[in-house]
């Protein structure tokens, strides 16, 4: 898998993306989303990159930027291939030469100075804490789940509704938790992404000998995103669990109690990074079910076949030129055929794009964006 | 051509609340973040970009604490070869002719063709250092450029930004001093592989006392600038907006610049 630290210094671009076990059957071309939008075309960049010699040119087309790691191509795949890693590749030469786009390259300067993409400073990543009573974690004492925040959770105002929800929620039926104290640093999920193996991977290290200190069984991210990049991390003690694994675990064992009604349409969007990466489709759709009064609906898209938003691959710092309709917007059209007045998801990418496509359409009278945590805060 | 770039690590006032520590004569830095100076940023660039075209060297100075190592590291990585830090608690640090005494006696007795900095330091302002160093250094200075032209006599030419976007061209001998605008190219990033090969590069720390610089020259005793206090501007009015349409709104104005007597 690439992103884990092994020796590839010595393996050339082919090698190290098995780009020979390519069939150009073009199943990832024919599944990509983004291609509907954009002159994406994996297949044709694996075929091309064959060729060594083009490796520089083919890394600054700008389509190598329109990829938003949904995976559909990994997942389409008959031989068990990953074109979207081959994008990361070729991004991580230009990120090598150091001209990446300014939006790219302060993303990347923030995480290794600051340890989120956000620009945002260290001291500041535990504002969201300020007024709740939130358990930090201690060494010392063993922890049944430790939980990790996610930089675009704890920084943007949007979205940090879904950790301070989480701490109430922990609070009121008595879960043992912890949250990690300022040591958090991100993930690195996007900087993978955006080509910075070196950085991912020294992300990784630091992240890996910080959980490593703590006596915990489980490690939850609030963020698929999160969870994505600590599978691929190498000597972690505890598993990793995305949230909605741990509440679905908890309401069908009667700890938490969703006996408040919610008389809400909702349809549930299917994060890439939740769905198709790692196989989490029951867990989110079970906990919104079991709420009294939610009228439960399906995207014909779902699941596998769920639509991407846009929001992941480093997408959230690399703007894609193309002014054809955004995924998301396309994703927000679905959801108003279906007269759904929420459209709940489980990943603050998509909150943050989907929430866009609904301004941009001007659906914000009929319709809301919310994280299942979201959701749930408003039933405590 | 041989290059010295002179950086500052400044802190990002922009994401938190700036706060006066209880000194009363510094800020409360606690919360903010730290990186290199912006315009210094783009001079770090100017200066990789003419040693890519016209080759020679690139040595970076700051005068700092051992955190803005990381950030001389960052400038190394993208074509620095070597660099100097100069650290020393006598030095009066507002005091920007004390600055560009120090920034001037690391470089004096070196053979150099270009000294570049950034043409102001987004914490103090002063827009000095850059000036007040070519004048200790004995040579010419162009200030908030834009644009260079290496033209290979001794010479470069460089484009000053004006007000009004007024481009001023100027030619100049070398050795000189330039201070960079922001805007003159877009900067790299410092990938993180070559952050840990510039590792290997060298970087030495000096104090006054290897600069061969008296204190009683560049401390509090010495200085011209003084600081006496800083503190946060108390907001003492709103903006108010006059609603209506156009012939009420006229009146609400001229009836409020009446009453307070502004007419």
């Amino acid at each position: 898998m690439w992103g884990m630290k092994m020796s590839v210094e010595n393996m050339t671009f082919t090698e190290q993306f098995d780009l020979l076990g390519c069939i150009q059957c073009g199943r990832c071309t024919a599944g990509c989303p983004v291609t509907v939008r954009t002159n994406l075309n994996p297949r044709r960049i694996v075929n091309d990159c064959y060729n060594e010699e083009l490796l520089d040119e083919l890394s600054r087309l700008p389509e190598v930027w329109d990829c938003s790691a949904c995976h559909t191509c990994a997942v389409r795949c008959p031989k068990g291939l990953k074109p979207v890693e081959v994008l990361f590749g070729l991004r991580n030469l230009l990120v090598e030469s150091g001209k990446v786009e300014p939006t790219v390259r302060d993303a990347l300067e923030s995480t290794f100075l600051e340890g989120n993409p956000w620009g945002k400073a260290r001291a500041t990543r535990y504002d969201w804490m300020e007024g709740l009573d939130v358990k930090i974690a201690d060494p010392e004492q063993e922890v049944e789940n430790l939980f990790f925040v996610c930089c675009t959770i704890a920084y943007d105002p949007r979205v940090q509704m879904v950790a301070q929800n989480m701490v109430k929620l922990l609070n009121k039926y008595e879960v043992d938790y912890a949250f990690l104290g300022e040591e958090e640093s991100c993930c690195a999920s996007e900087i993978l992404a955006l080509g910075e193996k070196e950085l991912f991977e020294e992300a990784a290290e630091g992240n890996v000998e910080l959980f490593n200190e703590f006596k915990t069984k489980r490690i939850v991210t609030l963020s698929p995103h999160c969870l994505t990049a600590f599978k691929k991390y190498e000597g972690l003690n505890a598993e990793v669990i995305h949230y909605t694994q741990l509440l679905a675990e908890l309401v069908e064992d009667g700890t938490i109690d969703l006996s408040t009604e919610l008389n809400e349409k909702i349809v549930y969007h299917d994060p890439c990074f939740l769905g198709k990466q790692n196989d989490i489709f029951d867990e989110p759709r079970a906990i919104l079910k079991s709420v009294p009064g939610v009228e439960f609906q399906e995207f014909n898209r779902s699941r596998e076949r769920s639509l991407c938003c846009e929001g992941g691959g480093g997408k959230m710092w690399a703007e894609t030129e193309s002014k054809a309709e955004r995924l998301a917007e396309t994703r927000i059209k679905n959801a108003k055929e279906l007269d759904a007045t929420v459209v709940a998801v489980a990943c603050p990418f998509c909150v943050l794009t989907l929430d866009d496509a609904v301004k941009a359409l001007g659906h914000e009278e009929e319709m809301r964006v919310a994280e299942i945590m979201e959701l749930l805060g408003e039933l405590l | 051509m041989k290059t010295f770039v002179c950086i500052k690590q400044v802190p990002d006032t922009s994401e938190a609340e700036v706060k006066v520590d209880s000194s009363g004569k510094a800020v409360d830095a606690s919360r903010f973040s730290f990186d290199i100076n912006d315009a210094d940023n783009y001079a770090v660039e100017a200066a990789v970009q003419i040693k890519e075209a016209h080759e020679g060297t690139v040595t970076v100075v700051s005068m700092g604490p051992q955190s803005s190592d990381v950030m001389i590291r960052m400038a190394m990585a993208k074509g620095g070869d070597d660099a100097m830090r100069i650290e020393d608690s006598r030095i009066n640090a507002v005091d920007p002719l004390s600055v560009a005494k120090v920034l001037a006696a690391s470089i004096k007795d070196k053979e150099f063709d270009l000294v570049l900095t950034g043409c102001m330091a987004s914490d103090d302002g002063h827009m000095s250092v850059g000036v007040a160093m070519a004048e200790e250094l004995g040579v010419p200075h162009v200030s908030m450029v834009k644009d260079i032209e290496v033209l290979g006599d001794g010479k470069i030419k460089a484009s000053r930004e004006l007000e009004g976007g007024l481009m001023e061209v100027v030619e100049v001998t070398l050795p000189a001093v330039i201070t960079i605008q922001t805007g003159i190219n877009e900067p790299r990033y410092a990938p993180i592989r070559g952050i840990r090969q510039a590792q290997k590069k060298e970087l030495s720390v000096l104090s006054l006392d290897d600069l061969g610089v008296p204190a009683d020259q560049v401390d509090e005793s010495a200085s011209q600038i003084i600081l006496n206090k800083l503190y946060v501007p108390e907001v003492v009015s709103a903006a108010e907006f006059i609603e209506g349409e156009p012939e009420e709104k006229a009146e609400k104005l001229a009836s409020i610049l009446i009453k307070g007597g502004h007419v």
